[in-house]
């Protein structure tokens, strides 16, 4: 891939952008979840590992049918099955858990190394695992909790929403796999104009509370659901308002520049201080020193 | 001229403790330095790659740590406030302008090196807590995202702090001749000890 096509990178300051060249046109995509249509059948899943190479361990039965229980270094995405009890009846609630791909990621802002997290120009967020050094600021600093370190290489790891793929004008494995449609991709305006229809029509139906999940606090992102209920995003495993954590806006925003100051001013007054004052040698000690009383007979 | 009379100020235990500091607490704050600001990630280069240093920064902290909090211990009989004290605060800009006659008397340490002996103090115990609680992927997995990620700020914000006492630390050191001597040799001349401290040549001949 053409480096022109990063066009944001972790670690690296406003003054040395990365590629700035495009003007823009490069559309912006998105994956779109409908879990009004979602059946759980975990097909996407199977899809992302399939694609990805990877194969999580077989875990133990933890009283759900999802499994594993969260995301993993080797499972990407994952189905969660949310028991939701309405009017004393039981239904499930499936989400399909990846990287929400955020316009404004909290874990390229948090990551400690140059390079490991770019964004690209479509808008999606990628970890380059050469560069990765398994700090782990990007695990504690996604409001989604997304990322997450491998233990094998010490390397984190979340979808890339197949970036291979889409580079090459293919759609993401989940969404290529997709049985009943709830999984969508293209370019975010179309998703966005699909997603307001689809809202409308299920309003229609009695889903008042239907609604979009493109969270303001992250800029938006280039991963969107439609939920029967906007209100309640938390019953999806989903956070209401997620934003970049103050943690990590104080240590970059504030910490960063104020630490920078206080420590070139100490060594400045340091250094002004030593040059100004001169030095200080205990005069005693120096050869050829004399005690002032036997001065006049030092003179004879 | 008759030879200077030396008197021991740093036994060799802690001598050569403090120096190992030096050394271990070098790559420690390198390491550290090249985290916290990505565009001198070649700091990291002291121990050969930024993966190794992520590797290797938390043992040599904690070899670090170690050091300082059994150094922090056999001086602390030292670095107790005393009476003495705040006169001496008080006349800290003569200090500074080496202007002897306004100074205040002071014992083994002054108040400004037992400031700084608190700082440290501080510093190794955040160091040590904080820096387990983000250590991957051994510990962080123990505890919530955000718990690691305010770990992560303070842990940052005292690198960031003892990174300037040890600014201070090396000008006074290096300003006040004979020090770095008594560091290595562990010995400074009663003329040294008269002329900063002066209390300590009382508790020397007390002996």
């Amino acid at each position: 891939m053409a480096t022109q096509d990063i066009i944001r990178r972790s670690g690296t300051t406003d003054i040395t952008p990365a590629s700035q060249a495009r003007i823009g046109a490069v559309k912006q995509v998105t994956k779109l979840f409908d879990a009004t249509k979602c059946t759980g059948c975990k097909a996407c899943q199977v899809a992302c590992s399939e694609w990805n190479d990877l194969r999580d361990e077989v875990g133990t039965f933890q009283g759900s049918y999802q499994n594993p229980m969260t995301l993993s270094p080797d499972s990407w995405n994952i189905m969660q099955y949310h028991e939701v009890m309405d009017d004393n009846k039981l239904r499930w609630q499936f989400t399909h858990t990846a990287c929400m791909h955020c316009a404004d990621p909290a874990c390229l802002k948090a990551c400690s190394t140059a390079g490991a997290i770019v964004q690209h120009a479509n808008g999606t967020v990628d970890f380059d695992s050469d560069k990765c050094i398994g700090c782990g600021y990007c695990a504690s600093a996604c409001p989604f909790n997304v990322p997450k370190i491998s233990k094998k290489d010490n390397k984190a790891y979340k979808c890339t929403l197949c970036s291979d793929r889409l580079a090459v004008g293919l759609e993401p494995a989940c969404v290529k796999t997709c049985t009943v449609g709830a999984l969508r991709y293209g370019t975010r305006e179309d998703m966005l104009f699909y997603a307001e229809k689809r809202v409308q029509q299920l309003k229609e139906r009695g889903y008042h509370n239907a609604g979009l999940y493109n969270p303001e606090g992250v800029g938006g992102t280039h991963y969107m659901m439609i939920l029967h209920d906007i209100n309640k995003a938390e019953t999806y495993g989903m956070p209401k308002d997620p934003q970049i954590p103050a943690a990590t806006e104080i240590r970059q925003d504030w910490l960063k520049p104020l630490g920078t100051a206080g420590l070139l001013a100490t060594a400045a007054f340091a250094l002004m201080h030593r040059v100004t004052v001169g030095r200080n040698i205990v005069e005693e000690d120096q050869p050829g020193y004399v005690p002032e009383d036997n001065h006049e007979e030092a003179g004879k | 001229m008759k030879p200077q009379q030396m008197i021991v100020r740093h036994k060799l235990f802690d001598r050569l403790c403090h120096w190992t500091i030096v050394v271990v607490g070098l790559v420690t704050f390198l390491t550290g330095f090249s985290f916290f600001f990505p565009s001198f990630q070649w700091l990291s280069g002291i121990v050969g790659t930024p993966q190794l240093a992520k590797v290797m920064h938390p043992f040599f902290g904690i070899a670090m740590c170690l050091l300082l909090a059994l150094m922090l211990i056999r001086y602390y009989h030292h670095n107790k406030w005393n009476k003495y004290d705040l006169p001496w605060m008080k006349a800290v800009v003569w200090v500074l302008l080496q202007k002897e006659d306004n100074i205040p008397p002071v014992g083994h340490y002054n108040p400004g090196q037992k400031m700084l002996f608190r700082a440290f103090v501080i510093f190794v115990l955040a160091f040590v807590i904080t820096g387990v609680m983000m250590w991957q992927p051994y510990f962080a997995p123990l505890f919530s995202p955000e718990t690691v990620n305010w770990a992560t700020l303070i842990h940052s914000a005292c690198g960031i702090l003892m990174l300037i006492a040890l600014v201070v630390h090396v000008w006074m050191a290096t300003w006040i001749e004979g020090s770095i001597t008594g560091m290595l040799y562990g010995k400074v001349s009663r003329a040294w000890a008269k002329k900063h401290h002066p209390m300590m040549l009382e508790e020397e001949d007390h002996k």
